[in-house]
């Protein structure tokens, strides 16, 4: 039975990687891989959240900041001083790492629970204020605008591509750093850390380690962000992409690998659909996190793990039905 | 007075209680001894409603307890003393002590029940301004059973009163007991490891081996040396 | 001279606001451990109640506030019982808290913006005229604020100190398990708990809605500022955090003299990350 819990699920990512490589040929529109360039995008924003959140443990608010942090430091290198973006998004990934592990992961270790969750929010919501501090830099309110797309002359199928490379390379790092060691000893840590104490997991390490991937490869989603889509501006950090992020991870499925990277899906392209309710459309996305949370807590992930199992009960019994006969 | 049929407790997976059925009559001193980690914190927890028990009856003045919230039993006027204290850091010793009379039963008898307190423990009249966080051990086991006597209680469920403290502030906590059950009639089950000390105050005991009632025997029956192999 | 007296008076002003704002997030914390992050919309409840109350109904203030306070009662104990008991029960209930939390400030404050518009609204001053002494020079609405924060507060330790409530919500907060020994009911202090905090947090909105303006967005930034003042003061702990507001609303007015307004937020960052690390239990710790 397992090794048809593991065909189909392989099948689906192979299916699901085949379609996304020969989409834009399918003649799809220029909106529509628009958007999925932003779900290749947020979908790697959220899986690294989730690596922080759902597996470390570690209560983040703050990383939509590390997605300005990398999408900023690499617009500005690549506009103002005309450097090759192959060369400014890693850059910008290392900036934020940098600034993220002095920030928040040093500070972290030595804080529990509730408080990573204030001072990682607050981080976030400083950035705002620094930025419009430093116009002349950062454009700042204005944002950037006309930021050098990946290569000069790129079209959208271009920029479907190159994201899609991203999106497939980092979320494949993610998955390597669940299942590593230090993806085993995360959730030994979140599930007891005595437990994990006695294995000889070293909490401060782990913790570090965790922060500097997670902000590194949410520092180059940012990288991709600027130079697929082409602008940035402090309204990236205001309160909707943070709740779309969070509504995305739990709705998906938190703890999972697959979890928001669904999640991302369904709220990305169920946002455009969203619109049509205008002003409500918020209040629906506030209804929806807090009704995923009170009577859905593992997401749609969980939904589809109680798919799996009732079809392989079914499938279970009738080849054992067939055995008899 | 108490009547525990037939008692299951788990802790998640591990099953701590296994069918362990014991009685307490009004007015008495029982003893409860046993291992450590064989149950009998668990058990007093299973009686009190703080963890409360999978299957079996508790039965407390002939009513079923062994569904109500601990609040409802406290209400009743059974009260467990923990092991922990678990006292009010930052409030002072009369603030604590007042609390102890919070269910509405015991707020109408705190001036009484302040005296006896007192008359038993004349160190918290002095301390009574104190925080609970600068007091000693064995004044903060002092201020645990006195807040356990202003919930009007009665029956006393006392987890290892004696533990950790100096041989002198044992003696005073025993005698205290003793006073306790002498002269206010208040019916005590005990649990402690100085089986000497807590066979001289109780009339019947009972010991918890592996989750199960291994014997019990009055007090005046008592060997030592086979308490002491149950042990092992 | 003159000016430093006047500013800090009007830090002194501020923070006494921002004292009132704090509590209610003190409060829940302290005796439920849950961090309310939808603290910022819940002020804003209140602010908007009595407003609609004023204009819409014509009330007079004094009843319009205490029909606001009634309802933010409820609603406190509303949210506990429906969405915030149930998620205690759950392993992961400290972060599932903040989450829920998060997403019911997004949809009360859309609900806001549906019911009362986007255009910023403002409840009148009780009083007007200023008082001069000398060269300090104070407006009588602020002064009054002033008071009212320190009736407010001096009420609220009575009720802490002397009602069984008021012990028993403090007996919660130091020892759960103790409370248990004692006989009193979690469930009903926790429930009594949101929703006396929300009542604070809704007052502190009206407060802040006569000297500031309202829109339904304004929230989140009374909110970051409430984060930080509680952790500066230590979280749980209403003294500290009394304290610590009445410190960063006059270190506020004095970087708004002498640095401008724009520095005013990286300063409280500052403070922030400076009392993170060295004292994360706060300037005071205790409890409540």
């Amino acid at each position: 039975m397992n090794a048809l819990k593991f065909n189909w699920r392989t099948l689906v990512v192979i299916l699901g990687i085949i379609f996304l490589l020969i989409y834009p040929l399918l003649g799809a529109s220029s909106y529509m891989r628009h958007l999925f360039v932003l779900f290749f995008i947020w979908a790697i924003v959220a899986a690294n959240w989730n690596l922080l959140m759902g597996y470390a443990g570690i209560n983040s608010l703050g990383n939509i900041g590390f997605l300005a942090i990398g999408g900023y430091v690499s617009g500005i290198l690549a506009k103002t001083f005309g450097l090759s973006p192959w060369l400014t998004i890693p850059i910008g990934g290392l900036t934020t790492c940098l600034l993220v592990t002095v920030f928040l992961g040093l500070p972290a270790l030595r804080l529990s629970g509730i408080y990573i969750a204030l001072l990682t929010l607050i981080f976030a919501d400083s950035l705002p204020s620094i930025l419009t501090q430093t116009r002349e830099i950062t454009g700042g309110a204005m944002g950037l605008h006309e930021i050098p797309p990946f290569f000069p002359g790129m079209t959208k199928t271009g920029a479907y591509y190159v994201s899609l490379t991203f999106f497939l390379v980092i979320l494949y790092i993610v998955y390597r750093v669940i299942h590593s060691s230090s993806g085993l000893a995360f959730v030994a840590l979140r599930d007891s850390e005595n437990f994990a104490y006695c294995l000889g997991v070293n909490k401060f390490r782990e913790r570090l380690k965790v922060f500097a991937i997670a902000s590194f490869l949410t520092g180059i989603a940012g990288g991709v962000y600027v130079h697929a889509l082409g602008d940035i501006s402090p309204t990236t950090l205001g309160i909707e992409p943070f709740l779309l992020t969070i509504a995305m991870i739990e709705l998906g499925g938190v703890g999972t690998f697959a979890g928001p990277i669904l999640g991302a899906a369904v709220i990305v392209f169920g946002n455009e659909f969203l619109r049509l309710a205008d002003t409500l459309r918020l209040t629906l996305l506030g209804a929806l996190i807090c009704l995923t949370i009170l009577f859905f807590p593992g997401g749609l992930m969980q939904l589809v793990d109680q798919v799996e199992r009732w079809v392989i009960r079914l499938l279970t019994k009738r080849r054992d039905l067939s055995k008899k006969e | 007075m108490l009547e525990v049929r037939n008692l299951d407790s788990f802790y998640g997976e591990l099953q701590v209680l296994r069918q362990v059925s014991l009685h307490v009559d009004a007015g008495e001193v029982v003893a409860l001894f046993g291992p450590n980690g064989h149950g009998k914190s668990t058990l007093l927890k299973a009686i009190s409603g703080l963890h409360p028990p999978t299957a079996g009856s508790v039965k407390f003045q002939g009513e079923e307890i062994a569904k109500l919230p601990a609040h409802k039993i406290v209400e009743r006027g059974l009260v467990y003393i923990p092991e922990e204290r678990h006292l009010f850091p930052d409030m002072t010793v009369m603030e604590n002590l007042l609390l102890g009379a919070y269910p509405p039963r015991a707020r109408k008898r705190v001036k009484s029940n302040l005296e006896f307190v007192f008359h038993i423990f004349p160190k918290l009249e002095m301390r009574q301004k104190q925080l609970c966080s600068t007091l000693s051990g064995g004044e903060a086991r002092m201020v645990a059973i006195a807040r356990g006597l202003m919930s009007e209680t009665g029956l006393l469920l006392v987890d290892e009163p004696s533990i950790g403290l100096s041989p002198g502030m044992r003696k005073a906590v025993f005698e205290a007991i003793a006073a306790i059950n002498r002269e206010r009639g208040i019916t005590i089950l005990i649990v402690e490891q100085e089986i000497e000390n807590a066979l001289a105050l109780s009339n019947r005991f009972y010991l918890l081996k592996k989750g199960q009632i291994a014997f019990e025997r009055p007090t005046d029956q008592v060997d030592i040396a086979e308490i002491e192999k149950a042990y092992f | 001279m003159e000016t430093i007296v006047n500013t800090l008076i009007s830090g002194l002003i501020s923070g006494s606001l921002y004292a009132a704002m704090a509590l209610g997030l003190t409060i829940i914390y302290g005796v439920s451990r849950v961090f309310n992050f939808g603290h910022g919309v819940v002020a804003l409840i209140g602010a908007y109640l009595t407003w609609m109350a004023l204009q819409s109904f014509g009330v007079p203030f004094l009843p319009a506030t205490l029909f606001a306070l009634a309802a933010m009662f409820l609603l406190g104990v509303g949210i506990y019982r429906l969405a915030i008991k149930p998620l205690l029960q759950k392993p992961n209930w400290e972060f599932s808290t903040v989450l829920f939390m998060l997403g019911a400030g997004i949809l009360l404050e859309n609900v806001l913006l549906q019911l009362f518009g986007p255009r910023v609204k403002s409840i009148p001053t009780f009083l007007t005229g200023r008082l001069i002494i000398g060269f300090v020079e104070i407006n009588g609405h602020e002064l009054a604020l002033i008071a009212i924060v320190i009736i407010f507060i001096i009420l609220l330790s009575l009720f802490f100190k002397y009602t069984r409530l008021g012990q028993a919500m403090r007996a919660v907060a130091q020892s759960i398990p103790g409370a248990r020994v004692v006989g009193i009911d979690i469930d009903r202090i926790f429930s009594y708990t949101f929703g006396l905090a929300f009542l604070v947090t809704g007052f502190s909105g009206i407060l802040l809605g006569t000297k500031y303006y309202l829109n339904p967005h304004i929230g989140w930034e009374w909110m970051v500022k409430g984060f930080v003042i509680t952790t500066f003061g230590g979280l749980g702990s209403t003294t500290g955090a009394i304290y610590a507001a009445i410190i960063l609303g006059v270190v506020e007015a004095l970087a708004t003299l002498y640095l401008g307004a724009i520095w005013v937020w990286p300063i409280w960052f500052g403070m922030f990350m400076i009392i993170l690390l060295l004292r994360p239990q706060g300037l005071l710790g205790g409890r409540l």
